[in-house]
């Protein structure tokens, strides 16, 4: 069985390097002009709206590449566990999302939740089941 | 779905390892499929059967739960 394209095997540090490096930048926008920002300060492609732009994508492509990455080992049983951690990471997804549509307005907050759970959880589910397979062998 | 690669490997004399080099998968997958928690595809079952010299049906045989 041959799984769809993949990112190279080094992709998943540097998927990793890019969400950590965006960290500090938003802690930093977070201290110097709190939370939300200035309230007047609205519109698209303006600095508020770039920074959270660059910011989310530096993000958001880095879990994207984290995830979709090659394993040293290719085989079947990876395809599987791949697979099986999508299906998890979907159900959970829309679990969140009917759950915030239900109990939240606030759609913006929503729509970032919605762009984090998936791959967040697919890279956890997928690189737990690996370490027990790791862990099995140990035994 | 059960398996004696663990008693054919033992007669053969290679480890897991060799095996999961022969075949193409990682040790990993080897490892699971001799203790049933993964069932591997038709493709890697003959490959494995192939490498002891064997027919598929003397090294996986069908469980009762299948």
């Amino acid at each position: 069985m041959k799984p769809l394209f993949l990112f190279p095997y080094w992709g998943r540090y540097l998927g990793y390097f890019l969400v950590f490096v965006h960290i500090p930048f938003v802690l930093y926008k977070k201290q110097l002009m709190g939370v939300h920002g200035d309230e007047a300060d609205m519109g698209i492609f303006n600095g508020r709206h770039l920074f959270f732009m660059s910011t989310t994508l530096l993000m958001a492509i880095g879990l994207f590449i984290a995830a979709f990455s090659k394993e040293k080992i290719e085989d079947e049983q990876i395809v599987q566990l791949r697979l099986d951690s999508l299906q998890w990471a979907v159900y959970v997804n829309y679990l969140f999302l009917i759950i915030s549509l239900v109990f939240s307005t606030d759609t913006e907050h929503i729509l970032f939740l919605n762009l984090l759970v998936p791959l967040v959880f697919f890279i956890i589910r997928f690189r737990w089941k690996i370490f027990q397979n790791n862990r099995l062998i140990k035994e | 779905m059960k398996n004696n690669i663990r008693v054919e490997r033992a007669i053969k004399n290679i480890t897991q390892a060799d095996l999961a080099e022969r075949v193409g998968v990682s040790r990993q997958t080897i490892n699971t499929i001799e203790s049933n928690k993964y069932v591997p595809s038709t493709v890697l079952a003959m490959k494995i059967a192939r490498v002891f010299g064997k027919a598929v049906e003397d090294i996986f045989t069908l469980d009762d739960e299948d």
